[in-house]
């Protein structure tokens, strides 16, 4: 059947987590925005919850739970806090990535630590961008050497998430500098490794409480079993990564979306103007009511993909064979969308207030600065519509054009 | 209950069925059908038997249906799904499908056991002849705001006298009977307004100018007369007795939270047909062998349309969902017409666009002229992009009874 109501066990988990974004994030997004990160006692209540490891295997240590629980708790963080979502401990984009591009061996021995005790101390991240696009080829500058038994890793990395706080990384080099997008490699270096350096953490538009650096890698050596092969399909299993981790910030944007909606149409409910409250004027009632839509939307999608994947093909709507085109598409979708209509959330939010929008006593100043920074996380929108269209014209994905590079858009990872 | 999206083998089969009768029966008549100003009755006849015998509500009448159906017809989800696919192959048809039509739900929802032993009996005989419901609210002078309406309607003893006109009615002309909504006095506002079930030649009861319309023109569209007609007390819907309560003016509303996803669910068709036309037409004539800068931006434009049609496919599934579950969901209902209208009508602009300078020559690109045409009236009727955004901000703001 068609349904959008979640189980009775997804239901509690949303009720917890709810409960904690509403208690322990909400009142203090200003403390965290300039503390310029999530306090330990939180980061620790976080972990306890799972909500650094939501998606990490059984087998690590893990819930292992599906993705559509994720994003339906993802959804209640970024109702409290979008930036949160990146401050709490755990692997983060890094998990995901040797979830997708890791054997089963790497996959347990990589993710077990962050199932720990201390796993809200732990961050792990994924150094993909770079600052400057090659003028001679395409691909990266940093290059990954194969020398005697192990991998030579040089070159900078850029707009890597939580890059100084992680410990480990999963870094995207030139192992084929003739083969271009198809010439990459996936290594995992650590922040103890000889030649790891971090790079000045940046100060930014939004989400102040995440952290946004880069990675410089000098003659870093990587042994093979730390190379993610990808599967059958390199390629395959990189785009998989990319849109799975863009479908979770999705998730958190649909939180966004609705804590916005909701601070704004108690606003428009409560502040008089011409002798009413201003909701009952059709101009803002109208605009209200297009954003109650984005936040339905959002959310609807944002489920409908990450119920695509947990299906998989037996489960597929559209027959076993179209089964990760439509999943692919579907999250394509749901994330050019959400990016979207989170920055129509922030604007409208602020509109809506007027003058006292732009002031900080007020949260929307914050949702819309927040929107602008999520949109240029793990995919942009433009990224997601060439890769939707490349799925809708049945054209091979070719990787530089649907995955976010210093020749096209950068996205924070 | 969880988060899932599958069907049945059965739904499943049914699916795949009218897709290959769309695709290989309707698509390929759908110009004549709107050159001819309608579908011819032999059709529709084989039509209502094939749909019929696969036990399908959309192809039926396209609105609702009994309760105890959902198992054998998918329920309202299960509607909207097929009126998508139908709505791809000819919108007009779905339209012009014989049974009560529109004029179902009001009997359906207020009408006594009498009056739908009545009223809905005449439809079950297949093989007489065709045979139509109508629904006549609207007026020349009341469209969106439907508590204007200016039809009177008297008692006089065992009948009621009704006088006033009725525009843009669906299949007015040709339906048995007409749900037509009246006033005691206009004063009264929604407590004074009236159902009743008007009878085709009924005397006094007559029909005005058939409208020429921009699109749907396969579809009947009529004016309705009605002149001191004197219409039995025995066929005013619900009896008296529904009218002490403020239940009159809500039989009419009662109407559109079913039908609303119905309607966005069509529309989707169009836009869909739309959106795939655009996508087969770059596909042989701009990605075939070339990089792909060189249509990244009408793959972009590509994306947008399919992302917007896929947005409002989901917001359509939930009303329907919400239906099927009996939760209340007029706003989500409202929600899905208003973006799916929306989202629809500029798959059917910009895949005009796409298409360039051919997408507006009807030798070459007559389908897609036509859906251009066709899906306009699907941000109109049954409540404007406005007027749902009215329903919504009512469930939005706190005490907003009107603007």
């Amino acid at each position: 059947m068609i349904s959008f109501e979640p189980s009775e066990d997804q239901k509690l988990m949303i009720e917890s987590v709810a409960a904690f974004a509403k208690s322990a994030l909400r009142p203090k997004i200003r403390d965290f925005e300039k503390a310029r990160q999530i306090p330990e006692a939180v980061r620790k209540q976080a972990h306890e919850l799972g909500l650094g490891t939501l998606l990490v295997p059984e087998a690590a240590g893990g819930p292992g739970l599906g993705l559509t629980t994720a994003v339906l708790l993802e959804e209640e963080v970024g109702a409290g806090d979008p930036a949160a979502a990146f401050g709490f401990g755990g692997p983060g984009a890094f998990g995901l990535a040797v979830l997708e591009l890791g054997d089963e061996a790497q996959r347990a021995r990589l993710l077990a630590p962050y199932a720990g005790a201390d796993g809200h101390s732990r961050f792990g991240a994924v150094a993909w961008g770079e600052p400057k696009a090659l003028a001679d080829r395409p691909g990266f500058a940093t290059t990954a050497t194969k020398k005697g038994d192990v991998w030579v890793l040089s070159g900078e990395k850029a707009y890597v998430v939580n890059a100084d706080r992680a410990g480990d990384y999963v870094v995207f080099a030139q192992v084929d500098a003739a083969a271009g997008w198809d010439g990459l490699g996936a290594f995992v270096v650590r922040r103890a490794d000889r030649g790891v350096s971090p790079t000045e953490r940046s100060t930014t538009l939004g989400l102040d409480a995440a952290s946004f650096g880069g990675l410089r890698l000098d003659g870093v050596e990587v042994k093979e079993e730390d190379r993610l092969a990808g599967g059958a399909d390199f390629g395959a299993a990189l785009v998989r990564f990319f849109a799975k981790q863009a479908l979770l910030v999705a998730a958190r944007e649909v939180g966004l979306c609705r804590a916005t909606f909701d601070v704004t149409r108690e606003y428009c409910d409560t502040r008089k103007a011409f002798g009413k409250p201003i909701g009952h004027f059709q101009a803002v009632a109208f605009t209200l009511a297009d954003r109650a839509m984005d936040v339905d939307a959002t959310h609807a999608m944002v489920v409908r993909a990450a119920a695509a994947w947990d299906a998989g093909p037996e489960g597929a709507l559209s027959g076993a064979a179209r089964w990760e085109r439509d999943a692919l598409l579907y999250t394509a979708y749901a994330v050019s969308y959400a990016h979207e209509a989170a920055m129509r959330c922030g604007d409208d939010g602020v509109q809506l207030h007027g003058g006292a929008g732009f002031m900080r006593d007020y949260p929307v100043e914050k949702a819309m600065r927040d929107a602008k920074q999520l949109a240029l996380c793990a995919m942009t929108a433009e990224h997601a519509d060439q890769l939707a269209a490349a799925l809708e014209l049945g054209q091979p994905l070719s990787l530089g054009l649907v995955l976010p590079t210093p020749e096209t858009q950068n996205a924070f990872v | 209950m969880t988060i899932e999206f599958s069907v049945s083998k059965r739904q499943l089969e049914m699916r795949e069925a009218i897709r290959g009768l769309t695709k290989n029966v309707i698509r390929p008549q759908s110009l004549a059908w709107d050159r001819a100003h309608g579908v011819p009755e032999d059709f529709l006849r084989n039509f209502a038997q094939l749909a019929t015998s696969m036990g399908s509500s959309a192809m039926r009448s396209g609105l609702g249906e009994e309760k105890g159906q959902q198992e054998k017809t998918g329920g309202n989800v299960g509607t909207i799904m097929a009126s998508e696919e139908i709505a791809w192959g000819d919108a007009g048809l779905l339209l012009c499908l014989p049974g009560p039509g529109l004029g179902g739900p009001p009997v359906r929802g207020s009408g006594t056991d009498e009056q739908k032993e009545r009223f809905f009996g005449i439809f079950k005989d297949m093989s007489g002849p065709l045979r139509w419901g109508a629904y006549g609210l609207t007026e020349p002078g009341a469209g969106s705001d439907v508590a204007g309406i200016r039809t009177s309607c008297r008692k006089d003893g065992d009948y009621w006298a009704l006088s006033g006109r009725k525009c843009y009615i669906t299949n007015g002309a040709r339906a048995s009977w007409t749900v037509i909504f009246a006033t005691i006095d206009p004063a009264l506002g929604r407590a004074g307004h009236r159902a009743f079930v008007v009878e085709k030649g009924t005397p006094g009861f007559s029909v005005g100018r058939i409208e020429e319309k921009m699109g749907l023109r396969a579809s009947e569209t009529a004016e309705l007369v009605l002149e001191d007609c004197r219409v039995p007390a025995a066929n005013l819907l619900g009896g008296e007795e529904k009218y002490q309560t403020k239940e009159g003016f809500m039989t009419a509303m009662k109407t559109f939270d079913n039908t609303r996803p119905i309607v966005a669910a069509m529309a989707l068709g169009i836009g869909r047909a739309a959106f795939e036309y655009a996508t087969d037409f770059v596909r042989s004539n701009y990605a075939l062998q070339r990089h792909t800068p060189r249509y990244a931006a009408i793959a972009e434009r590509l994306a947008r349309i399919g992302r917007n049609l896929h947005a409002a496919r989901m917001m359509t599934w939930r009303a329907a969902f919400m239906a099927d579950q009996g939760m209340p969901n007029a706003k989500e209902a409202s929600m899905s017409k208003a973006m799916g209208g929306q989202a629809a009508i500029r798959a059917c602009i910009e895949a005009i666009e796409v298409c360039g300078a051919e997408g507006t020559i009807a030798k070459d690109h007559q389908l897609l002229e036509k859906w251009f045409r066709d899906i306009k009236v699907y941000d109109i009727f049954e409540g404007t992009g406005q007027i749902q955004r009215i329903v919504i901000s009512k469930r939005i703001m706190t005490d907003l009874r009107a603007f």
